[in-house]
């Protein structure tokens, strides 16, 4: 559904993305994992627009996306949460997902009643995924008040708000505990269970290894592995990869 | 008592100028421009009446439609830059559009003088009130009216999902555009309506005062547009319109006995409360808009 | 063409570029200072012109040899730059970059009012030298005074020069403005460093100041507009942070300035000059020196 096709950015001299080809079926979770530095990050900023790639495509469902601005990409079904939580802390959590009803069906809405809509009706769809990401009962406060684990959830359910067919999922799992992860893996399997399509980047091996159907392994740009998660465990590019750079430990943890 | 109507008049037209601001600075970008736009309403309502003798109501509509206009047109380049460059390039836009006025000249023979626009001499003579027998009042009344529409129908896009999202672009751009808004779109829109709303506050300063001339719509007044909504805080119109009563009513009216000294103090109140209050007089709060509707018996459903 | 028109040309260039270098110093001074800060000081040109005035006093109530008041206006503008990062930079919030933005446009009144309530808005003659000089090149004449405005305004900059990349103040100075951050774990004070600059930057704006009213031979408020606007559209064509950039900006739009008066007079030289800086601003953002991204 989601393809990359011979995808590079170079910034300068360094080459962040090279040449990497990937495809994402629809209605699995595709985890993209590797070392610090392989170029996950970027991976993503090219395929929601942030970044214009240095050569190849991006398409999804057949549309070509490399070069769409980014609100037009959201219209036709990308959305992303970040690394770093970027909430509109001065709206109120309702209204985060109220301004965030940029998909293609929301856009067919008349002008005057999509914009104009007085502010007491955000409307069904809101208030649905307010209660998806237990955040009901803070819908009133602002965002910027929020604790952690809610600021999370919302960013989530902010992506969610424009009715994406593909979910890319930032590095969730920063700066949350162990329990957290638990909890979070079942939030993707509940996003997954909603027909959205879900691409995780992560460092947490547990949680890659727990819940993808598939994994790519980036490192320095390329892609070196792509598999199951049994499959990537086992392959020796791989534990070459993330050997040194500390994680072989996790990785061992994971199989175990 | 003139005298207070007067005060009003001037608390009314600022008002106006304060608000056009108040829009372009919800999505977070600082205008010098609005000087600029505020002069051609001026102008561009002064004509209508002085030299085509329209009535004041369509003047001050042609003349904040045609600002508009402007706006949206200088809109599109000027905010591909942002921050301290969007300063820089909005100072020049304003300053390129006191100078055009400064050397523009257009005059028709009308009642056995020459009116409108001459260049340096600026325009004289935009009698409308005068000639039509409006009372001072009747004036300060029809300033009112006016700015009770702007603002109610500002305070009524502030509630509306075009204002939310003039707030999410102001608060963070990167988000904004992730989730699928159109940067570009969302901020000329508010530079749009920044220019309407300043248009239509040109035009009835010009009429208020009946002489107009570049001086007046230098970088001070640009100063003043922007002090007014970030001394009021951007939580509501109304923080503005406190900031104006504060700033002309107490500072430039109320403290005539300090003479010409007084001058002095908005340069210095500015800097002071960049120091101590810098996100305003009464701060970023948003009033509260989104009333809980009805009992919450779905939160039963979430503690589950 | 004729040649009447031709040497008319010329003479508006050479003009201009001799000119052009207190714009120069004026563009290297916002330069300095965004270039440690990352902020615009929009005072900056306010502060040039209260220095000078502060020259000016020297000059009305000692009758001071020229060179002395020269001098007294750019320590003088110096001392004012200090106070002005003291109001508007010190202590404005660093995670809200309008603040310190908006405290400096205060600070610009502010200064402009104080200078016009001092002065009464009249203007002074100001101390100028080898104002009868002319140096005849075919038909074209240097003129002295303009000359010696270009040859301080050089002095200034290879002073400048020096102390960014002889003395231990400037390797600060460049350290902090490349990487604020290491440079403070490096054991550099960074808040030393930015007052430094702007007294620095703000005794280049005093000559800056000094050399345009010498040239025109009198002082009036009305020049702290001109140098702030002059100096922002420099900026903006050598590209913010760049100080080679400032000076081709300073001398460009020294050149251009003149080329418009020639072409157009003088009430409509200014708008093509503010054309000129938007045209820049929006389709080049980044100068013609300096890199695309613009930081805020």
């Amino acid at each position: 559904m989601l393809t990359l096709e011979n995808l590079s950015k170079h910034f300068g001299g360094v080459r962040a993305v090279d040449g990497v080809t990937l495809t994402i079926r629809e209605g699995e979770i595709f985890g993209l994992i590797g070392p610090n530095g392989s170029g996950k990050s970027t991976t993503v900023n090219l395929i929601t627009g942030l970044y214009t790639p240095t050569t190849g495509t991006v398409t999804l469902d057949g549309w070509d996306l490399t070069a769409m601005p980014q609100h037009a990409r959201t219209s036709r079904g990308v959305a992303r949460t970040f690394q770093n939580i970027r909430l509109f802390g001065n709206l109120t959590v309702a209204q985060n997902l109220w301004v965030a009803q940029n998909g293609h069906e929301q856009r067919r809405e008349h002008f005057l009643s999509r914009w104009f809509k007085p502010g007491g009706e955000h409307g069904a769809s809101v208030d649905e995924l307010l209660q998806f990401s237990r955040l009901y009962s803070k819908r009133d406060v602002l965002a910027g008040n929020l604790s952690f684990g809610e600021m999370r959830r919302l960013e989530m359910a902010r992506a969610l708000a424009s009715n994406p067919r593909v979910l890319l999922l930032d590095e969730p799992a920063a700066g949350a505990s162990q329990e957290d992860g638990q909890l979070l893996a079942e939030r993707i399997r509940a996003v997954r269970d909603r027909g959205v399509t879900v691409l995780l980047i992560e460092h947490m091996m547990e949680l890659v290894m727990g819940i993808t159907d598939r994994i790519a392994v980036l490192n320095f740009g390329q892609k070196i592995a792509e598999g199951t998660p049994r499959e990537i465990q086992d392959d020796p590019q791989v534990r070459a990869a993330y050997l040194g750079s500390g994680h072989d430990e996790k990785m061992e943890r994971a199989s175990a | 008592m003139d005298f207070y109507l007067g005060l009003l008049q001037i608390i009314g037209v600022h008002t106006l100028l304060g608000l056009s601001a108040y829009v372009v600075l919800l999505t977070g970008q600082v205008s010098m421009a609005q000087a600029g736009f505020y002069a051609i309403g001026a102008y561009v309502a002064a004509m209508c009446t002085a030299m085509f003798g329209l009535h004041i109501l369509p003047a001050i509509i042609v003349a904040g439609l045609v600002t508009a206009a402007i706006a949206c047109v200088v809109g599109f380049p000027a905010l591909r830059v942002k921050g301290l460059m969007l300063v820089v390039a909005t100072l020049a836009f304003g300053e390129m559009v006191r100078l055009f006025f400064f050397n523009f000249s257009w005059q028709v023979e009308r009642g056995g003088e020459l009116i409108g626009p001459n260049s340096a001499e600026g325009f004289r003579a935009i009698r409308f009130f005068p000639e039509n027998g409006w009372e001072i009042w009747h004036v300060t009344g029809f300033i009112w009216i006016v700015v009770a529409v702007v603002m109610g129908a500002l305070w009524w896009i502030d509630n509306t999902r075009a204002g939310a999202v003039l707030r999410a672009v102001g608060h963070d751009e990167t988000a904004a555009q992730s989730i699928g808004l159109n940067l570009t779109a969302v901020k000329v829109g508010a530079m749009t309506l920044g220019g309407l709303v300043a248009g239509m506050g040109g035009g009835i300063y010009a009429h208020t005062v009946t002489h107009i001339e570049h001086a007046v719509f230098g970088v001070l007044l640009a100063t003043f547009a922007i002090a007014y909504p970030i001394l009021g805080g951007l939580g509501s119109v109304f923080g503005t319109l406190i900031a104006v009563i504060f700033i002309q009513g107490f500072l430039v009216e109320g403290l005539r006995f300090l003479g010409d000294w007084r001058s002095l103090l908005f340069g210095a109140l500015i800097v002071l409360a960049m120091n101590f209050r810098p996100t305003g007089l009464l701060g970023e709060r948003m009033p509260r808009l989104f009333k809980r509707r009805g009992p919450d018996k779905l939160e039963l459903k979430e503690a589950e | 063409m004729d040649y009447f028109f031709f040497i008319d040309l010329i003479q508006s260039t050479v003009d201009g570029l001799l000119f052009g270098t207190t714009y120069a110093l004026i563009g290297i001074g916002f330069t300095l200072i965004f270039g440690v800060m990352r902020k615009l000081n929009l005072a900056y040109g306010a502060a040039a012109l209260a220095g000078t005035y502060i020259g000016l006093v020297v000059f009305l109530m000692f009758d001071a040899h020229p060179a002395l008041v020269f001098l007294a206006s750019a320590l003088g503008s110096g001392l004012i730059g200090l106070v002005v990062y003291l109001c508007c930079f010190r202590f404005t919030p660093s995670n809200y970059p309008m603040a310190s933005l908006l405290a400096s446009v205060g600070m610009l009144l502010f200064i402009d009012e104080v200078v016009i309530h001092a002065s009464h808005g009249l203007p002074y003659p100001y101390p100028s030298v080898f104002r009868d000089a002319i140096i005849e090149l075919g038909d074209v004449w240097v003129r002295g005074d303009l000359l010696f405005v270009f040859f301080m305004c050089v002095v200034a900059m290879a002073a400048l020069f020096w102390l960014l990349y002889r003395t231990p103040l400037g390797l600060a100075t460049r350290a902090v403005s490349q990487q604020p951050r290491a440079a403070q774990l490096c054991g550099i004070d960074v808040t030393r460093v930015n007052m430094m600059t702007f007294g620095i930057a703000g005794v280049l704006g005093g000559i800056a100041g000094a050399m345009t009213a010498a040239a025109v031979g009198v002082l009036s408020p009305v020049i702290a507009m001109g140098l702030t606007v002059k100096g922002l559209i420099v900026v903006v064509i050598g590209g913010l942070g760049s100080i080679p950039g400032a000076i081709i900006g300073g001398l460009l739009v020294g050149a251009a300035e003149n080329i418009f008066l020639l072409l157009r007079g003088v009430t409509e030289r200014d708008i093509y000059v503010m054309l000129l800086l938007f045209i820049f601003l929006t389709l080049r953002p980044g100068g013609l020196f300096g890199s695309a991204q613009t930081r805020d």
